[in-house]
């Protein structure tokens, strides 16, 4: 049986998002826009060996914390270029957790065509930010939180969610503290969450005025300034190391400041992960499966066009709270716009934007 | 005539003899004084004779003196104008280092520009280089499947 | 932009010209970008404008860059903006050197002729006006009379402006050069600020149209003829801004060796010997056909054109005594 048409998103409409306050089409009314959307990524592909079972018990985790201090929220998850022979983590997850509300959750599955069209670097197999871009621009939430699916929210940034205090036009950031391999595969809870001793090393500080480290972990911001930053580097699809960073260097370029929002957030180490895996690929940066880390990342950035996010892509329901991105050229931006690599600019009272680290080019 | 022969004899009347007693004797009385006096002028020379000798010498040490106050103040003056010229010179270096300074942080700037133009320019050569990697992916990928069993070598 | 011209003149008439020809890479956005900018400020500063685009000589099978325009800035509500697009005839018509691709000061000459406003600046389609300049432009402490000048402050090339704010604009570190201007003439990017009372203008009757085999220095030399005819030039004060060093800069190296090739002329002439236009200057003749409530169609006919040779008026700048 024929699935429902595929819908043209209009562009140029701040949320390009099947949800609106009407219904769907399927009887369906979705709930009142949340307070925050949490944007995620991935896919089943035994990243960092155990990947599912993470993602689901950092899932309940955060579900679970959000809706006892009554916080709005819903899950925004896209599923890039799924494996074709592998389940769908949208078809697991509302087993693996029961108590996840489907009516919080918009699972995005986007065509594999779209990883093969957009990268420029064959060694990438996976575009972390344009697939975040994807769900930034379908959310519905007043705030968006960009995170992943390894991280536990600490108690001070569910609080400032809980106290609706946090002011549009910032980019709100949290330290990320990494905990060691061994409790990877422990249910974790606050008494192990916040014990020092799980600590795999001191707890990062948030150094101003870039803020970065494990940028990718949380960036925080309403959904309007996202909007009109438009997400993360779609121009420069060479690497996904750095382009967290490279956000914050185009949000203080633009005006938008980037503040400590006062507690950290909770990452399990686990194989493959960037933060142990790093210096396997020193000398030979141009190998690593994240792209070469020492592009210019801190000192130029990017203007998206007004298609980022996929806007484009003709978007096909599959089922409640479930689409799936169908590949369209007509989605695909140039596969080089170099007119969208500009410099930051500097703004009275701001920082020194960008830096120029001289790296070996061989 | 009998003066004259009183005279032939060597004989003088003695009034005369008297009168010329008595301007002998004041004569004498008069060498004596101006005896006296040559010798009080003679003392009184060698007093100024000391004197002058002493005049001489202090006129010597003066000039002495003066030569040596003349050498110094050439010394000063040359001083003086070394000193100026040091000084000019450190004026001068003053204008120079400002100029320097100047010229560095212009270059330190232009050096900041084109770091900036740099770096762009490296990242979109990243991008080049990736997307003529995609192509030529793709080019390989539609030639070899352009290739027609027919067209394959035979052995 | 409201469909309908207010029906009181404005204070200010900004002429800008163009066309939707990429120059200088995304022309149409850094126009778009530039305008919205200047509209927002003048508008906050109750600054009552207009702006004349002209679209000269468009190119075939492009839209026109006037249609764009007004599909962009429908949000803007209060401001008028006029779009005169210009027949390709009249630069093939007009033109004395087959390089010159755009005759940019007819064009603009084009917009000061039907300007409404009590004071007009012809400007370019990628200045960003400074805070200073709409401040004194919303005091309206202006002579007629005066030609206003303003420096223009280069800011680094490729630097992101689409959140342009005088934060931005007026940080040190933005900024690569400052093309600073000098009595008696101002000239230095003359093009990008020159605000004069459009009777002025009119008396002046606009920038060279007799001297038609560059493009370069032709806004220099209306300074020059202001100057000679009379006109107090001034340095308004605050300066104008401007991203990246110009096309101009860019290129100008590669016709050091033969001046006479470039694209805006030979550099060389000289631009001291101003010139009296004709009274048809302008295309004042020209007719007009209605695109739509904002936009006109400039319609080619040989009545607007002048002689193509007009020697009598090509003279020699007044010799003036400074007025001490």
């Amino acid at each position: 049986m024929a699935g429902p048409e595929p819908c043209r998103l209009s562009v140029g409409h701040p949320s390009v998002n099947p949800l609106s306050s009407q219904s769907d089409g399927t009887g369906v009314v979705p709930p009142a826009d949340p307070f925050v959307s949490l944007v995620l990524t991935g896919r089943n592909d035994d990243h960092g060996a155990d990947f599912k079972a993470r993602f689901f018990r950092t899932l309940r985790f955060n579900h679970r914390e959000l809706s006892a201090r009554g916080i709005l929220h819903e899950f925004v998850f896209v599923e890039w270029a799924p494996l074709s022979d592998r389940a769908r983590l949208v078809d697991m997850v509302f087993n693996a957790i029961p108590e996840l509300d489907p009516s919080v959750c918009q699972w995005y599955v986007v065509d594999p065509r779209y990883q093969q069209e957009l990268s420029l670097n064959p060694r990438l197999v996976y575009l972390e930010f344009l697939a975040k871009n994807v769900g930034v621009r379908r959310a519905r939430g007043r705030f968006v939180l960009t995170t992943n699916c390894d991280v536990y929210l600490g108690r001070k940034v569910l609080d400032a969610f809980a106290r609706g205090e946090l002011k549009s036009g910032v980019v709100y950031r949290a330290a990320r503290h990494d905990l060691k391999l061994e409790l990877g595969e422990v249910i974790l809870d606050w008494p192990q969450l916040e014990d020092p001793l799980n600590l795999d090393g001191p707890p990062r500080r948030l150094k101003p005025p870039f803020m970065t480290g494990a940028t990718g972990d949380f960036v925080l911001l309403d959904r309007m300034t996202f909007h009109e930053i438009r997400g993360f580097n779609e121009i420069y699809r060479v690497a996904r190391i750095g382009v967290d960073g490279n956000f914050i260097v185009k949000a203080l370029s633009c005006g938008v400041p980037v503040v400590d929002i006062g507690g950290p957030v909770y990452h399990v180490n686990h194989r493959d992960s960037y933060h142990l895996s790093r210096d396997v690929y020193v000398g030979r940066e141009a190998e690593a499966p994240w792209g070469n880390r020492r592009w210019h990342s801190a000192g130029v950035i990017y203007v998206n066009p007004p298609t980022w996010g996929l806007s484009h892509a003709p978007v096909r329901q599959e089922g409640p709270h479930r689409w799936r991105v169908d590949f369209s050229w007509d989605a695909v931006p140039p596969l080089v716009d170099l007119k969208r690599i500009v410099l930051p600019a500097a703004r009275l009272g701001g920082p020194e934007p960008g830096t120029y680290k001289y790296v070996s080019r061989s | 005539m009998i003066k004259r022969a009183l005279r032939a004899v060597g004989l003088v009347r003695l009034v005369k003899y008297t009168a010329a007693v008595e301007q002998q004797k004041k004569a004498e009385l008069r060498a004596r004084k101006l005896a006296q006096q040559v010798e009080e002028v003679r003392a009184d020379s060698r007093g100024w004779k000391a004197k002058a000798e002493e005049a001489h010498d202090q006129l010597k040490k003066a000039q002495a003196t003066v030569a040596e106050s003349a050498k110094r103040a050439e010394r000063a003056e040359k001083l003086r104008v070394e000193a100026e010229h040091r000084l000019a010179l450190d004026g001068k270096r003053k204008v120079d280092l400002v100029a320097l300074e100047t010229q560095l942080e212009e270059s330190a700037r232009e050096l900041a520009f084109a770091r900036e133009q740099l770096m762009a320019i490296e990242v979109k050569l990243d991008i080049l280089e990736g997307a003529a990697n995609v192509l030529d992916g793709r080019t390989r990928t539609v030639s070899a499947q352009r290739r027609t069993p027919e067209r394959e070598p035979t052995v | 932009m409201t469909s309908e011209a207010g029906n009181s003149a404005p204070f200010l008439t900004i002429v800008v010209t163009g066309r939707n020809d990429d120059f200088g890479g995304d022309f149409n956005g850094r126009f778009i970008r530039a305008l919205r900018f200047n509209h927002a400020q003048l508008s906050a500063a109750g600054v009552s404008h207009e702006f004349v685009f002209v679209e000269w000589a468009p190119i075939e099978k492009r839209p026109h860059l006037a249609s764009v325009l007004r599909e962009e800035l429908r949000d803007l509500v209060g401001a008028e903006l006029r779009s005169f697009v210009v027949d390709r005839a009249y630069h093939e018509a007009l033109t004395l050197n087959p390089r010159l691709q755009f005759h940019e000061f007819i064009a603009k000459n084009v917009g000061i002729r039907r300007a409404r406003g009590q004071f007009v600046l012809t400007t370019n389609t990628d200045i960003y006006l400074s805070r200073g300049v709409v401040n004194r432009l919303a005091a309206g402490t202006f002579e007629t009379g005066v030609l206003y000048r303003a420096a223009r402050h280069d800011l680094k090339a490729h630097i992101d402006v689409t959140w342009a704010s005088w934060e931005l604009l007026e940080d040190p570190r933005n900024c690569e050069i400052v093309n600073t201007i000098h009595p008696p003439c101002f000239t230095n990017a003359s093009g990008d600020f020159l605000l004069l009372d459009t009777i002025s203008y009119h008396r002046l009757r606009g920038f060279n149209e007799v001297y038609r085999t560059a493009k370069i220095h032709i806004d220099g030399n209306f300074c020059v003829k202001a100057h000679a005819t009379g006109l107090i030039l001034e340095d308004i004060g605050p300066p104008v801004y401007h991203v990246g060093r110009g096309t101009l800069h860019a290129q100008v190296g590669s016709y050091r060796e033969n001046p006479g090739d470039a694209p805006w002329g030979d550099i060389r002439w000289k631009s001291d010997v101003v010139y009296v236009n004709t009274p048809g200057w302008g295309l004042g003749s020209a007719p007009e056909r209605r695109l739509d409530s904002q936009s006109s169609f400039l319609e080619f006919d040989w009545n607007a054109i002048g002689p193509m040779v007009h020697l009598k008026g090509v003279v020699s700048p007044a010799t003036r005594k400074e007025i001490a």
